[in-house]
């Protein structure tokens, strides 16, 4: 099967390489013992893991990304799916127009959606309210859901909801047993995907946090404005490697080249 | 009065119409085909009866009800979809048992019914696989007893053998049909299969264009085809433009391109007509005997008979020889071609040439 030229092997290792460094230099400079980013580190030191326990507010600002990421990616997905049962199995006036608002996030720039955001929380007084994050960040990952659950949508056999109607199903019974089984794997990708975006969200949010809201992604970045020790190499390498057990995770459960290639052969 | 009744029934598509006024009717424990080309409304019929289409005029009846105000889930009806419409998340068992959990049916009882349904389909020991896992014809029959262990009143077929390789599909044509009779039910089975629809069928409804043609039995179809079209959609027929030029009680004549013919007793008025011969009526004869002179064009041996392509006064005729063993005419031979007047079917004019 694996026909590549020796050019396209040099494109796919470079390729990997510019992905993963940043990633490598990272965790290099976590495990330094000095007080200043270096990299290749002079030795091996848990200091700035250590360092982590003793600023509670970077665990105060994990748990609430944790929980507004949990709770975003919740309410976008319970969004996404009913818009992409519309929008894939039916055919009516203005489904395109619908599709292009759900997915419309990704094409303004982030920037805009902030300033945007700001000014509508500040008319309902939700400015750096959980809820009002939650709302925001619902809205920016809903086309990343949305997309997965479409595609997974598309390739349904709409026959198989009108078979358990023939056999006394109700609409929402079709919906539970038949349609959300079927689609639960873009679902659960969808999910996951945008729970990911969320919880490293930052363009958007530094507009509508308050210090009581700020999550680990804006806790960073004023970390960094003020100093530069490894303390943020270490919180990163600790995301990191949290994402990482997320997708194998999703991996094991579902298989995930299903999750964002689409459909396997998996029996 | 019929168990199932459709009166005018009518399926438009804004310019579209899929089905034309349709009318016919199904009796109780009668196995009933759909038969007709493609794109001719036969799924759109049958979608109209399980009530995921609603028809733009006309009425079904099921048992004296009208359905138009009875949504799809409350027909109670047993559909067979041409992909199957398997629930893949879903074992076999759980495939089957789905229906009589939608009906409340008690654990005990639905055991033993998905049971039955599962015996019935000679699908027991397959019981607790994924469709996934099966063959075409397998998953065919658990789509089968999928629809009929909530003994439907009314079982719908589309085309429930089309996936499946010829000799599968004889094979399932019998175990259809075996399994209809012991379950006694009343079922519509679209097929754009002649054969299908002849082997299988107590009756058969020919459609084209979203209309119906005829409704007859299998033999009926095949012997007294109504119209040009039946005549050619089932089996092969030699058809030919035909003046009717007198009838009579004991027979009729015909000019046919120039060539006088004996033709049955007609029921047309005289004038432009059309004339079918079935291939394997037309017997051979020695050259300038028989009704109509020939020359073999091509040959085709098919295993249980031959077919012979023969140019003739009035066109290309196609004639069936059973292989007795011997060897058959060549190709370039001149022959005779000869019937009797009571195997020609005389037609309303259509289009044959
Ligand atoms: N939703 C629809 N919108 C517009 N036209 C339709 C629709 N569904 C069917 N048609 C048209 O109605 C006609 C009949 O379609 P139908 O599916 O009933 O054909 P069929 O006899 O089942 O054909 P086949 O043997 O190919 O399955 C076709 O011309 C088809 O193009
Ligand atoms: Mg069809």
């Amino acid at each position: 099967m694996n026909r590549n030229g020796a050019f396209s092997k040099a494109f796919n290792i470079l390729f990997c390489a510019f992905m993963l460094a940043p990633i490598v230099v990272v965790l290099g400079v976590s495990f330094t013992p000095e007080g200043f980013l270096e990299f290749p580190p002079s030795g091996i030191s848990l200091r700035w893991y250590e360092a982590i326990l003793d600023n509670p507010d970077f665990i105060q600002a994990a748990w609430i990304s944790l929980q507004l990421a949990f709770a975003a990616a919740t309410v976008a997905t319970l969004l996404a799916i009913p818009a992409a049962l519309a929008i894939g199995q039916s055919r009516f006036r203005g489904r395109d127009a619908l599709q292009a608002i759900f997915l419309s996030p990704l094409m303004v720039p982030t920037v805009v959606l902030g300033i945007a955001f700001l000014r509508f929380l500040s008319l309902f007084g939700l400015n750096g309210t959980f809820a009002g994050l939650t709302a925001c960040h619902a809205i920016i990952i809903t086309p990343f859901i949305l997309r997965l659950v479409l595609a997974a949508v598309t390739g349904l056999d709409m026959s198989a909801a009108r078979a358990a109607e023939s056999l006394g199903a109700g609409r929402w019974t079709v919906f539970r047993r038949i349609t959300l089984p079927a689609i639960l794997p873009g679902v659960v990708g969808g999910w996951v995907l945008a729970f990911i975006t969320s919880f490293d969200e930052l363009t958007v949010t530094v507009f509508i946090v308050n210090p009581s809201t700020t999550t680990l992604p804006v806790r960073m970045f004023s970390h960094i404005t003020q100093t530069t020790d490894p303390l943020v190499a270490s919180v990163s390498s600790v995301t990191v490697i949290f994402s990482l057990a997320l997708m194998i995770l999703v991996d094991r459960l579902y298989g995930l080249d299903r999750l964002l290639i689409g459909e396997g052969k998996k029996a | 009065m019929a168990f199932l009744t459709l009166d005018g029934l009518t399926k438009r598509y804004g310019e579209v119409t899929a089905v034309d006024s349709l009318s016919c009717s199904v009796e109780k424990g009668e196995f009933v085909s759909l038969l007709g080309p493609s794109g001719c409304g036969k799924t759109t019929t049958l979608q109209m009866i399980a009530g995921f289409e609603q028809p733009s005029a006309g009425h079904i009846r099921l048992g004296g009800r009208d359905l138009a105000a009875i949504p799809a889930r409350e027909r109670g009806l047993g559909i067979v979809f041409q992909s199957y419409a398997l629930f893949l998340h879903m074992t076999v068992r759980e495939n089957v048992a789905f229906g009589l959990e939608m009906r409340k049916v008690a654990k005990k009882e639905l055991k033993a019914r998905v049971e039955r349904a599962l015996e019935l389909v000679h699908l027991g020991a397959l019981a607790d696989r994924y469709p996934r896992a099966m063959s075409g014809g397998q998953r065919q029959r658990v789509a089968l007893a999928r629809a009929l262990v909530i003994e439907p009143e009314l079982l719908l077929l589309d085309e429930p053998l089309s996936n499946l390789d010829a000799k599968l599909r004889e094979e399932m044509q019998l175990e259809l049909r075996r399994i209809q009779r012991e379950a006694g039910v009343t079922t519509l089975m679209v097929t754009h299969d002649q054969s299908e629809a002849l082997a299988m069928s107590d009756r058969v409804v020919v459609m084209d264009g979203g209309q119906l043609q005829q409704v007859d039995s299998p033999f009926n179809v095949y012997e007294t085809p109504r119209c040009s079209f039946v005549s050619t959609f089932l089996g092969k027929s030699n058809n030919f433009a035909a003046m009717l030029e007198s009838r009579d009680a004991t027979g009729s004549v015909l000019a046919c391109n120039g060539v006088t013919l004996r033709g049955p007793v007609a029921h047309l008025r005289p004038g432009p007509a059309e004339i079918a011969i079935r291939p394997e009526r037309i017997r051979l004869a020695a050259p300038g005997e028989g009704l109509l002179r020939g020359t073999v064009q091509e040959r085709v041996f098919l295993g249980a008979q031959w077919m012979l392509a023969i140019d003739t006064p009035l066109g290309g005729f196609l004639v069936a020889r059973p292989n007795s063993g011997a060897q058959e005419v060549e190709i370039g031979a001149e022959v005779g071609l000869d019937w009797s007047p009571a195997d020609m079917r005389i037609l309303p004019a259509g289009e044959a040439a």
